[in-house]
C-alpha cells in the first residue's frame, strides 16, 4: 500500500546511470533506445573532435560521440565496460554516446533532483540541469539536448 | 458525400488533364484546325469537369465548364482560335490549376469564383452564340447552355425558371393539387419544390433517385413526383427529375445538404412553394397553348450542365453551401506523394521476388543435405548458388529504383508554355526544342528539378536570346531557339539548357566581378574562361542591365548550382560570344545503392563511386611535377593534379614512401584528378548511408556504406575534391 502511495504522488522519472571520468551521470531512459558493447569506431575525417567516428547498429550508421571529449576531459580509455549509449532523438535522429560503464537504472522524483546548479565554476555545467540523489550518491542529471547539439560547422 | 478517399486520384489526373490541356492548347496554337487536337482538348476538359463535378467542386466545374463549352464551339467552327482566346484558354488554365492547388493544401477548392475568367469565356461564345444556337442541335447542349450561363454572369440570381428550376414548372392534375391543399392547409406542413439534377455519367440514376427520396422521407412526405415514382423507379428519365414535397422543417439547406449527399447528384434547386403557384400555373395552362410541354423535356437536358453552371456564381444563399460535404474534411493538407508505376514493372519485381524465394530455397536444400550426408558443404553448388543469389539481388535492386524512376516529362513538359508566355512578355520571338522527355530518374530528382530547370530557361529567354534587330543584325534567324536534351550517360543523366543566342560575354563578367570587389584586375587577367563563368555561380551576382520579373534579381544562378548539387549533380557552362550558351546539368541516376570502387588510405577503407572514376594508373614517384608548387601528373596529353588523400583526410604520412604510387583518375565534367590511395580492393555495389545529422557537415564525404563484414567505410564525395 504504502509503495504504491509514493508512487502516485510525484512523477517519477527512471534515468541511466552511467560513470563518465570518476563521476556519475544520469540519462533520462525516455530517450535511450539501446545500451550496446563497444564496437568498431569507423573515423570520419573532418567531423568534429568529440565525434569518434560511426558504428554499424544492426544496418544503420550511427555517430558516436565521446561524453568524455565533448565536457572537456582526456580521452576514453577503452576498457570492458565501455559501452555506447544509444539516444534516439526527434531533432538528430540516433546519436551513441560512448560512456566508460553503465551502473544501474534509477527512479528519481522531482524533489529528489536539485536544480539549483551551484557548482558554476566546472566545465561540464552547462550539460547538466540537476543533481540527483539516490542513497547516498549523487548523480548528475544530463540535458540532451544541450550535449548533443547542432555541430558548429 | 465522403470524397476524401478519391482525393489522390483526382489530383494525379487533374494534373494529367491540365497537362494534356496545356500541351494541345500550344498544338492548337501551331495549327488551329487539328481536329485531332481540337477533340483531345474537349475530351479533357470534359473529364475535368466531370471529376471536379463528381468531388463536389463546384466553382471548378463551373470554370471547365465554361472551358468546355467554348471548346466545343470551337470544334463546331463558330469559333475561331486566335491567340487572344488562347491566351485566354491558358488563363482558365492557370486558374484551374489554382483551385487544384487550394484543393491539394486545404482539401477544398476555396471561394474564388474567377468570374472575370467566366465573363471571358461567355464573350468568346455571345461573340458566336447568334450562329451558333441554329444549328447546334440536341448532339451540343453546350450551345444551349452557353445562354443560361452567360445570362447568370449578368444578372446574378436571376436564375431562369424554365430552364432550371424544373419544379417551378409542374403542370399537376386536380388529383396532385388537392394533395399539395391536403398537406399545406390541413396539416399545416410546408411544402418544397426540388429539382435534383444527376450527373451524366452516372450509370445507375434510379438507384440515385431512389437514395435521395430515402434522405427526403427523413424530412417529410414526398407528393408529386414529376416523371412519375414508376417511370423514375425505370429509370425513364433523363438526367433530372422533380418532386413536391411536404415537411415540417424550415431548414432548407440540410434538406439540400441531405440530398447532395448521395453521391453522383450534380446539383439540387430547391425553394418553398406554395398551392397557389400551381394552381396559377395549372390555370395557365389550360388557357395558353401546350408550349411548356414541349419544355419538359428539354430542360431536363440542358439543364443538367446548366444548374450547376448558373448556381455557382449566382446565388449567394445557396451556393455558398454548396460543398458542406467537402468542407466537413477541409483544412488538412492531403497530398501524399505517389508513383505510378507500370504494370510491367510490378510484374518483374513480382517475379524477381519468386525468383528469390527460390534461391532462398535452394540454399535451405543445399545445407540440409550436406547435414545428411556427413561430409562438409557442397562447396559447388553452394557457390553456384550464392552467383545466382547475387544476380537476382542486383536485378532486383534494378527493378526497385526502375520503380521509383520516373520519366522527367512530367517536370519538363510545362516548359513550352512557360517560353510561350516569356516570348511574348519579352517581345523576343523564341522556340522551345526539347528532346529526350523520356529519360528517366528518381522521383525525388525529378520533383525538385523543375526550379532549376526552370530558371536554366528564364536565363536563356531573357539573357541569352537578343532582340529580332540584333540577331538579324547577327545574320541569325530571328525566331531564337532554345534546347532542353535529356539523356542518360553511365550512371548518369545529362539534362542541357542552352539557346542560340548571345553567348556570356566574358570581359563584362569579369568587369562585373572587378568591380563587386571579388577579384583585383591583375588577378582578373589570368582568369580562364572557365573561372570567369564560374563567377556567374556565385550568390547575388546578377549580369542584368535592368531588373525583370523574370530574371536578374541576383537569386539565379547560385541557387540553381546549390539545388542541383543537393540532389548530388553539378552544374556546367560552356559559352562562345555570339553563338549561345548551354548549361550542362548532370545528375546521378540514382540516389540509394551505387557501384563504387572500394580502396584503402592506410587500414581505412574508402568507396569511390564507380561513375566518375576514368582510369587508374601505377605512377612512379618520378613522373611527378609540380606547377605552382601543386603535384602534377602528365598522363596521356592531359596535366592532371594530384589529391593525396592521406593528407586530405588527416592520416600521418607515412615514413617512407613508396615509388610507386596507385592513383585513381576521376573526373568531374571536363576536369580530371589523380587520387593518390595506398591500396585498391576491388569493385562493390554498396548501399549509401547518411551519416547522420550531428556530423553531417563534411563536403568531403557523401555518406557512409557497410561492408560485408559490418564493417563502416565513408564514401568520398568526389565533386567536392575538385
Amino acid at each position: 500500500m504504502g509503495a504504491e502511495l509514493e508512487t502516485l504522488d510525484e512523477e517519477k522519472i527512471q534515468y541511466i546511470v552511467v560513470m563518465i571520468g570518476s563521476e556519475q551521470y544520469g540519462l533520462d531512459i525516455s530517450v535511450v533506445d539501446n545500451i550496446v558493447r563497444m564496437q568498431k569506431i569507423t573515423r570520419v575525417p573532418k567531423a568534429p573532435s568529440y565525434y569518434p567516428g560511426v558504428i554499424n547498429l544492426r544496418g544503420e550508421v550511427v555517430p558516436v560521440m565521446s561524453a568524455r571529449l565533448k565536457m572537456g576531459l582526456e580521452e576514453d580509455e577503452i576498457t570492458k565496460d565501455t559501452r555506447i549509449i544509444i539516444l534516439r532523438l526527434e531533432a538528430q535522429g540516433l546519436v551513441g554516446i560512448l560512456v566508460d560503464e553503465v551502473k544501474e537504472v534509477i527512479t528519481l522524483g522531482e524533489s529528489e533532483i536539485d536544480r539549483s546548479n551551484q557548482n558554476t565554476n566546472k566545465q561540464d555545467t552547462t550539460y547538466i540541469n540537476g543533481i540527483g540523489k539516490s542513497g547516498d550518491t549523487l548523480v548528475s542529471i544530463f540535458e540532451i539536448n544541450a550535449i548533443i547539439d547542432e555541430v558548429e560547422a | 458525400m465522403d470524397v476524401s478517399q478519391y482525393l489522390d486520384i483526382f489530383i494525379d489526373e487533374t494534373n494529367e488533364h491540365i497537362q494534356a490541356l496545356s500541351d494541345n492548347i500550344m498544338a492548337l496554337e501551331q495549327e488551329p484546325e487539328n481536329k485531332d487536337t481540337i477533340n483531345e482538348i474537349f475530351r479533357a476538359a470534359h473529364s475535368l469537369k466531370g471529376m471536379a463535378g463528381t468531388m463536389g467542386f463546384k466553382r471548378m466545374q463551373h470554370l471547365t465548364h465554361d472551358m468546355e463549352n467554348v471548346f466545343s464551339e470551337v470544334r463546331n467552327d463558330t469559333v475561331k482560335v486566335d491567340s487572344n482566346l488562347i491566351d485566354i484558354l491558358f488563363k482558365c488554365l492557370d486558374a484551374v490549376e489554382g483551385y487544384l492547388e487550394t484543393v491539394k493544401a486545404t482539401s477544398d477548392e476555396g471561394t474564388e469564383d474567377n468570374a472575370a475568367l467566366i465573363k471571358m469565356l461567355n464573350d468568346v461564345l455571345d461573340g458566336n452564340s447568334g450562329g451558333s444556337s441554329d444549328d447546334a442541335g440536341d448532339d451540343s447542349p453546350a450551345a444551349e447552355d452557353s445562354a443560361p450561363a452567360a445570362v447568370a454572369d449578368d444578372q446574378v440570381g436571376s436564375e431562369d425558371p424554365n430552364g432550371t428550376n424544373h419544379f417551378l414548372v409542374l403542370k399537376l392534375d386536380e388529383e396532385g393539387l388537392s394533395k399539395l391543399r391536403s398537406a399545406e392547409e390541413d396539416d399545416g406542413l410546408k411544402l418544397y419544390g426540388m429539382t435534383v439534377h444527376i450527373q451524366k455519367e452516372c450509370l445507375l440514376k434510379a438507384a440515385r433517385a431512389f437514395l435521395v427520396f430515402k434522405a427526403l422521407e427523413d424530412y417529410g412526405e414526398i407528393l408529386i413526383y414529376d416523371p412519375s415514382s414508376q417511370d423514375i423507379e425505370d429509370e425513364k428519365f433523363d438526367l433530372g427529375f422533380s418532386v413536391i414535397f411536404a415537411s415540417e422543417s424550415e431548414d432548407l439547406e440540410s434538406i439540400k445538404a441531405s440530398v447532395l449527399a448521395v453521391s453522383e447528384i450534380e446539383s439540387v434547386d430547391l425553394a418553398a412553394v406554395t398551392v397557389e403557384q400551381y394552381e396559377k400555373a395549372s390555370e395557365a395552362e389550360d388557357t395558353s397553348a401546350s408550349e411548356p410541354a414541349a419544355a419538359d423535356d428539354a430542360p431536363a437536358e440542358s439543364a443538367a450542365p446548366a444548374p450547376a453552371a448558373a448556381s455557382a456564381p449566382a446565388a449567394p444563399a445557396p451556393a455558398a453551401a454548396s460543398t458542406p460535404a467537402a468542407k466537413k474534411a477541409a483544412n488538412k493538407p492531403v497530398t501524399t506523394r505517389t508513383v505510378r508505376v507500370d504494370l510491367e514493372k510490378l510484374d518483374a519485381l513480382m517475379n524477381q521476388v519468386s525468383e528469390l524465394i527460390i534461391a532462398k530455397n535452394s540454399l535451405v536444400s543445399i545445407s540440409s543435405s550436406s547435414e545428411n550426408s556427413s561430409g562438409g558443404l557442397d562447396t559447388q553448388s553452394w557457390q553456384s548458388q550464392i552467383e545466382y543469389l547475387e544476380r537476382i539481388t542486383t536485378n532486383l535492386h534494378e527493378s526497385v529504383m526502375k520503380v521509383r524512376m520516373v520519366p522527367i516529362e512530367s517536370t519538363v513538359n510545362k516548359f513550352p508554355r512557360m517560353i510561350r508566355d516569356l516570348s511574348r512578355k519579352l517581345g523576343k520571338p523564341m522556340n522551345l526544342v526539347m528532346t529526350g522527355e523520356e529519360t528517366e530518374l528518381d522521383r525525388t530528382v525529378v520533383d525538385q528539378l523543375g526550379d532549376p530547370l526552370q530558371h536554366l530557361l528564364r536565363n536563356s529567354a531573357d539573357h541569352g536570346i537578343e532582340s529580332p534587330e540584333e540577331r538579324r543584325a547577327a545574320g541569325k534567324p530571328e525566331e531564337g531557339t532554345i534546347f532542353l536534351n535529356a539523356f542518360q550517360e553511365g550512371n548518369n543523366v545529362i539534362i542541357q539548357v542552352g539557346d542560340d543566342g548571345g553567348g556570356i560575354n566574358t570581359e563584362k563578367v569579369k568587369a562585373k566581378a572587378i568591380e563587386r570587389g571579388m577579384v583585383t584586375p591583375e588577378e582578373a587577367e589570368n582568369l580562364s574562361q572557365k573561372e570567369i563563368i564560374d563567377f556567374l555561380f556565385m550568390p547575388s551576382f546578377s549580369m542584368a542591365k535592368t531588373i525583370t520579373d523574370i530574371s536578374g534579381r541576383g537569386v539565379g544562378l547560385d541557387v540553381v548550382k546549390s539545388n542541383i548539387e543537393a540532389l548530388g549533380g553539378n552544374v556546367e557552362v560552356k559559352s562562345t560570344l555570339g553563338q549561345g550558351s548551354t548549361f550542362t546539368v548532370r545528375l546521378p541516376l540514382t540516389l540509394a545503392i551505387i557501384q563504387a570502387l572500394m580502396v584503402e588510405i592506410r587500414d581505412e577503407k574508402y568507396a569511390i563511386a564507380l561513375g566518375s572514376i576514368q582510369i587508374i594508373e601505377d605512377i612512379s614517384i618520378e613522373d611527378i611535377k609540380y606547377v605552382e608548387a601543386k603535384e602534377v601528373v602528365h598522363l596521356r596529353g592531359n596535366v592532371i593534379p594530384i589529391i593525396r588523400l592521406d593528407q586530405l583526410l588527416d592520416f600521418e604520412p607515412l615514413d617512407n614512401e613508396p615509388s610507386n604510387l596507385t592513383v585513381v583518375v576521376v573526373k568531374k565534367g571536363d576536369l580530371q584528378a589523380g587520387l593518390v590511395v595506398d591500396n585498391l580492393i576491388g569493385q562493390q555495389e554498396i548501399v549509401i548511408k547518411s551519416l547522420g545529422k550531428v556530423i553531417d557537415n563534411n563536403k568531403l564525404i557523401s555518406g557512409a556504406t557497410i561492408l560485408g563484414d559490418g564493417e563502416v567505410a565513408m564514401i568520398l564525395d568526389v565533386n567536392a575534391l575538385m
